[in-house]
This record gives C-alpha cells, structure tokens and sequence, in this order.
C-alpha cells in the first residue's frame, strides 16, 4: 500500500527577467529557503533533495553541481532531472514517487532557470539536428502559432479571445507579488497592438523568459499532520510521454500530437473517481506557454467542450470570481523560468487549497485543483491536489 | 572611524565564443535509407509499422504506439500534399545552429501528403493573402545532387498546384 503524500511546503523568487544581483545557485537558495520557512523545518529534517532545470540553457552542462551546497543536498541523496518543459513537474512526480514508495518520508523538489544567462529559443531549437531544423528557428513559438491558427479555423475563436486570456492573466499577475511580467493592461487593444513575432503569435500571446525558483516540501500524511497545520494532499501525479514530433503540432488537426493529454487524464480522472472534471475540480493552475493554449488545454483536459473553449475565457468562468479560476497566478504567460515552471503551478494550486494565496486567492472555496505541465513533443504531467482531510 | 568599505557592485561576466561546433550525427540504417533516396533519386521513403500499417516518418526502428519492431519495409511517399498548418516568422529570430539572426521569409507548413503521411517543410508562397488551409502542393527538389545529401532539406519547397 502506497502512502498517501502531502505538501507540507512551498516557497518561491520574486520572478524577474534579470538577477543580476545573485548567482543561479544564490536564487536557488531563495526558493529553498522559502519553503523551509513555510514549513517551519529545518535542511536537516529533509531526507532527499531532487531538482530539476533545462540543461544548456544556462550554457552550462551539469547545473545542479554548482548550487549542491544551496540546495541543501551535501550528504543526502537526490538528482536532477531533465525532460524539457515538464523538469519542474518530474521532479515533483520523483519526489512525490519517493514518499509514497516509503523510500523517504520527507523530501524536497527544487526547479529552477534563470534565463538573463543566455538564449532559449537557441536551447530549444537544438532540440533536433540542424538539418531536421534547419531554417525554422522558431523554438516552441513557431509550434504554438501552428496551434493558434488551427484552433482559430476550427473552433471559430478570434485573436480577441486570446486577447482576453492575456488580460485574465496580467489580472492575475498584477495581484501575485512573485510574477515577472506585471503589464497593468487595460484592453484587449494593447494585446493586439503588440505586433506579431510568429504570424497570428503576438508579443504578448507568449510567455517571457523569467529567472526564478521554486521548492515544494512532500512528506507522508502521518509526517504531515505533525508538520504544520496546512498541509495540502498531493493525491496524484501522471506523467505521459510520446514519440518525437514527427510532423505534427500541439494544435495538430489529427489529433496525433494532443495524445499525450487525452492518456494523462483518462488516467488520472479514472483513478480518482473525477467523471465530471468541470464540477469535480473547483481549480485549475494550466502550463500555458501562449494564449491560445489555454483554450485548448481546457478542451483536452475536459474543462471545456470540444471547440467550446473559448467560451470559458468569453464568460468569465475561468477567472478570479469565476466557477473555475484558471491561472490565478498569472500562468505562464507572465512567469516562465523554465525549469520551475511547472513546480511554480503545483505550489500556487497548493496555496489556493491552503487558503493562502492572498490579493490572488480564487473566489470560490478551491478543495481540489488540478495543475498541468507540458513539454518536449507535447509530454504531459498532471498533478491532483485535494484539501487534507 | 574608519570608512566603509564600499560594497562591489554584482555583474554580469560576458564571455564570447567564437570556436566552430563540430557536431557529426549518425543516420541509422532507418534515416540513412531516407537520406539516400531523397538524395539519389529525389524520392520520399519511410517505413511502415507491421502492426498498426502507420507510416512512420522520420522512418525508425520501432512502432512507438504498437512497440513492435517496424523490419524493412518501405514504401514510397506521394510529392504532392494538403496544407495543415502553417505559419510565418515576423520578428527575425536567432539560429543557434548556424550562429545567424533571421527570418526565414519562406512560410513553414505541416503538409499532410496524399497517403495521410504528415511532413514539416516550408511553402513558395510568401503572399500572406494566398496562404491558406487546405491548400494543394507538390515537393520541388534541389536540381544539383551535390547540393542534396539533408533528407527532406532537399526539397525547397513546396510549390502551390491546382489540383
């Protein structure tokens, strides 16, 4: 029998374009303490440390070696892990395997990226050989803008709509003192006027690159209750991988590409009892690098009708004083230090659950939210998160 | 009293490389067979899964969905295709692999090919107004052979048709 495992931590940086003001592994320690501190715990209490981080994008390869002693991790076991976009979430799935396996009882997930060091998009972009790529340089944009228009012709959405997801989500970030971008947009004039980087992608349809960090504490539920006096079920984690693109695009008509998300929450919902997710999840903090993906994630994790996306972010349904808040940190579109991207979603669900989201808490009781990662050829993690009990 | 110390300020340490990458990356007998057709004979090969019968493009060893492996058989692809995807690069990116900032002024496209087979490459087309999907197009080829040896980089295009 498996242990049940909850989060007994979280603690995040001021996301920030530049840090020029600390080292990678200084802005690490941030995060790190920041957790302990939420847990009133001690390094010593934590029994294994694991991390996660997009290798060359700093430009340096083996990361985590240089940040061991601000990690926390000299003598104890723990690794990083790197699967592309969805690092931040493998590590919450590695540290949450360790507890629940009864390896360790209490552990310690840290993602991190700090971007002000050197170029994504050209991290990316090497993803495939020169002459598989050659000449299309655009990193994951040039995919999401595929996606835009797909969905754009198959649904009937309009460049407004994405619009409006970006505002939802600037809304969001103004209220989050830990979001990078905090734009004050007022209308949806200034989303459009933003000009266009990959045709119909516009500037402020995509996610920025953020430095940041963040760390969340996992420990059994026994240790949990003697831990703190908030702590948050961690009910689940699926993670679901597939083949490399051949040809094919997060928006992909065929539907080949969006498989991942179909197997990740038939999993997941199937093992949780979840058969109406739009009434069962009361939250959703979604790994939304454009706006356009948004809509579609409600649609592939059944948040939404097919086609009918749109039409949550149209009615308000997905923000603050909404039936189903979305993003209430802002998402991706305002904060995007890689590697703690995902991580980033997990321990604002946590927060939401918790009651402790201040300025940015949802309306809404939230008893349990769903939060989502996405990298690599559309791979996908999900998480469940449930009020302890 | 003495005077303090002043605090030195944080920097960014900047360093330029400027050494050429050598990367060599092994075709495979799967990609390798590809490679020499486009290159010899202008053609399109990839492979098919004994189980699901999905062709696999790139072509590979293994069905990932079927987990079987795929053997030696091969067919050729159909030159002409329907535009899926598409879109154009408007703010000039960086090119990490050949060290150069630019924008491609070629659209980049998902064709899906006559047999259902769906490859990535880019369109003639440059007319925003023209581009559309489900539009029709056919693969041309560079003319030269020394200039072909890049798999589907051998193409140029694809170049819009009527039917």
């Amino acid at each position: 029998m498996a242990n049940r495992v909850a989060i007994v931590g979280v603690g995040q940086t001021n996301h920030a374009s530049n840090r020029k003001d600390v080292t990678q592994a200084e802005m690490i320690n941030e995060a790190v303490r920041a957790a302990l501190i939420d847990a009133g715990l001690k390094m010593k209490d934590v029994e294994a440390v694991f991390t996660s981080n997009m290798e060359t994008f700093e430009g340096i390869y083996l990361p985590d070696h240089g940040a061991s002693a601000e990690l926390g991790m000299i003598g104890k076991p723990g690794f990083k892990v790197a699967t592309g976009g969805t690092s931040g979430a493998s590590v919450i799935c590695e540290g949450f395997y360790m507890v629940s396996s009864g390896m360790f009882d209490i552990t310690m997930v840290v993602g991190f990226e700090k971007q002000d060091s050197g170029d994504t998009t050209a991290a990316i972009t090497a993803a495939t050989t020169p002459v598989w790529g050659k000449g299309a340089v655009t990193g994951a944009i040039g995919e999401f803008a595929k996606q835009a228009l797909s969905y754009m012709n198959s649904t009937g959405a309009t460049e407004e709509h994405a619009s409006l997801v970006r505002l939802k989500a600037d809304r969001a970030a103004c209220r989050n003192p830990h979001a990078h971008l905090r734009l004050g947009l007022s209308s949806t004039d200034e989303v459009m006027n933003s000009g266009y980087l990959v045709w119909p992608l516009k500037m402020l349809d995509f996610c920025p690159q953020s430095c940041g960090a963040c760390a969340i504490i996992l420990a059994t539920g026994k240790k949990a209750k003697k831990i703190t006096n908030k702590p948050v079920w961690l009910v689940d984690a699926e993670t679901v991988h597939q083949e490399a693109f051949r040809a094919g695009t997060f928006g992909d008509p065929t539907g080949t590409e969006t498989y991942t998300q179909h197997v990740a929450c038939e999993n997941l919902y199937k093992r949780n009892g979840i058969t109406n997710p739009r009434k069962q999840i009361h939250l959703a903090e979604l790994y939304e690098p454009s706006s356009w993906e948004e809509m579609n994630l409600y649609e592939h994790f059944h948040l939404a009708e097919p086609n009918q996306g749109w039409k949550l972010v149209e009615e308000g349904v997905t923000d603050i004083d909404g039936e189903l808040p979305v993003n209430m940190s802002g998402g991706v579109l305002s904060t995007n230090p890689i590697g703690a991207t995902p991580t980033i979603r997990v321990a604002e669900a946590a927060l939401q659950i918790r009651g402790d989201a201040g300025d940015r808490q949802a309306h809404r009781d939230v008893d349990v939210a769903l939060a989502s990662a996405l990298g690599g050829p559309n791979w996908t993690v999900l998480f469940l998160l449930k009020r302890f009990t | 009293m003495a005077e303090k110390k002043k605090k030195s300020e944080p920097e960014y340490i900047f360093v330029e490389f400027n050494t050429p990458r050598k990367y060599r990356w092994s075709t495979g007998p799967y990609v390798g067979k590809m490679y020499h057709e486009a290159r010899m004979n202008k053609k399109l090969y990839a492979n098919q899964c004994p189980k699901c019968k999905k062709m696999l493009w790139e072509p590979q060893v293994v069905c990932g969905r079927c987990k079987v492996e795929t053997g030696w058989k091969w067919k050729e692809l159909p030159q002409r295709g329907t535009v899926m995807q598409y879109t154009f690069i408007v703010y000039p990116m960086w090119d990490p692999h050949y060290g150069e900032k630019f924008a491609n002024p070629l659209p980049n496209a998902m064709i899906e090919m006559d047999d259902g087979t769906v490859i990535r490459h880019f369109l003639e087309e440059t007319d925003e107004k023209k581009l559309k999907e489900g539009m029709r197009v056919e693969a041309v080829w560079k003319e030269n052979e020394e200039d072909r040896g890049e798999g589907t980089a051998d193409i140029k295009f694809f170049r819009t048709i009527d039917k």
